[in-house]
């Protein structure tokens, strides 16, 4: 197999960071989370060090120094998540790491799923689980060290979940780092047809760019955009009726909300159905979880409502 | 600083290979700490966080594919796969509290006998 990595580098690497993961995750007797992290760190620039070296005398491109800095936060917070003892700030570091992953993916040119993740992600998902953790958590137990569960402090077989995973990190690095040679480079001429076809539908755009670059006069409107001699064309349509040709500026084109608006609602319209579903599915599987309880203390309930109405009409009799 | 910046964020550009394999180093490195956690952790809270974490991990693979192909495909797809999380989301934490409730603890190993 030809590795874009050296595989003893590789796999040198993955081992110094699993003893890193494996170190820092809580035990009873101690938690070496700040060595452990060095370590784990140690492992992954290594990696990086030579993914970047191959990098450069591959194809020359090197991912820019911003991504570093995104990626190294990303992992470290994920550390910290699985290996902080208070859910509480486990899952205050999970959004640590999700902001850097919308870092990453708007270094990607992902602005919308950016934007979508930060929202959805940081601001839904993870406060409901902040909300689950806090309604949650249990009444200080004497005894306990620092009010921790003994389940937060102690974790399960460390070295066999660390060893098990990192082979699945291993495998899932050898067939990337191999196979990435054969992924073909994206079809210009299909990528300009894909882009040209969202700005077809998008006439009021094109035409708005147009009269801001003065390349067509007041009432004249775009109806089209179409090839013509291997250019991007508008096609405008006169005060008249006649109908003309204007080659498009560079600085029309498809911004990323946009084409994934179109691809999303033009190419697949019933998966969003189905992901309205699944989602009915899942806020009527909670109410019935959140129902079940209810009933299970319905007789109780119901003698604590008749006592509340016994104190009320005794209260009331007292007043008058 | 910032020109290295726009440059790589103009998108008709292609991606080179050498890029994209570091994306996908950080996602697998993403998802493996990920199932660490949900192998290692004992409350059942964190575990499910750990899933969420994995999920995220594939997200960062399919936006970095999208970039490499010019495609949108992979963007949609991480809608869909945000769609499962919330839905995934609001399951298992319904669930945590029923459970929280009967057994008055977070642990997992609580539930290592269940009456069938």
């Amino acid at each position: 197999m030809d590795m874009i990595v050296h595989p003893a580098l590789l796999f040198l690497a993955l081992a110094i960071g699993g003893v890193g993961v494996a170190l820092s995750i809580p035990r009873r007797r101690f938690q070496a989370s700040l060595v452990g992290g060095i370590i784990a760190a140690t492992g992954v620039g290594l990696l990086i060090v030579g993914l970047g070296g191959s990098a450069l005398s591959g194809d020359g491109t090197l991912p820019s120094p911003v991504f570093h800095v995104l990626a190294i936060i990303a992992l470290g917070s994920c550390l910290q998540v699985i290996t902080h003892r208070r859910p509480v700030y486990a899952a205050l570091y999970f959004i640590l790491s999700i902001l850097a992953t919308a870092g990453l993916y708007i270094l990607l040119a992902a602005e919308f799923m950016a934007f979508a993740l930060v929202i959805i992600y940081a601001g839904a998902i993870l406060i409901t689980y902040l909300f689950v953790i806090m309604l949650a958590s249990q009444s200080q137990v004497e005894g306990q060290e620092e009010g921790l569960a003994e389940y937060d402090a102690v974790g399960r077989g460390p070295i066999t979940a660390t060893v098990a995973s990192f082979a699945l990190l291993a495998a899932l690095t050898v067939l990337v780092f191999s196979g990435l040679k054969d992924i073909p480079a994206p079809d210009a001429a299909r990528v300009a047809a894909a882009e040209m076809a969202v700005l077809d539908r998008l006439p009021g755009k094109v035409e708005k760019a147009l009269a801001r670059e003065g390349l067509i006069e007041s009432g004249e409107i775009v109806v089209g955009v179409e090839e013509a001699q291997g250019v991007a064309t508008a096609v405008v349509r006169g005060i008249g009726g006649g109908q003309r040709r204007v080659a498009l500026p560079e600085s029309v084109s498809v911004t990323n909300t946009e084409g994934l608006a179109f691809n999303l609602l033009g190419d697949y319209p019933g998966t969003i159905e189905i992901a309205g579903v699944i989602l009915l599915m899942a806020m009527l599987g909670a109410v019935v979880l959140a129902r079940k309880f209810a009933q299970i203390d319905e007789e109780a309930k119901a003698a604590a409502a008749a006592a509340l109405a016994e104190g009320s009409t005794t209260g009331g009799q007292g007043h008058a | 600083m910032l020109d290295l910046f726009l440059a790589q964020s103009a998108f008709p550009q292609a991606m080179g290979q050498g890029v994209l394999a570091h994306y996908l180093f950080v996602s697998a490195a993403m998802f493996t700490l990920g199932l660490v956690g949900f192998l290692t952790r004992r409350n059942l809270i964190i575990m499910f966080l750990c899933t969420e974490m994995m999920f995220q991990a594939a997200g960062i693979a399919l936006v970095a594919f999208s970039r490499y192909h010019l495609n949108y495909d992979g963007q949609t797809f991480v809608i869909f796969v945000l769609t499962v999380a919330a839905a995934e989301a609001a399951l298992a934490l319904a669930l945590v509290v029923f459970l929280f409730r009967k057994r008055d603890s977070l642990s997992a190993e609580a539930w290592l006998e269940m009456k069938g």
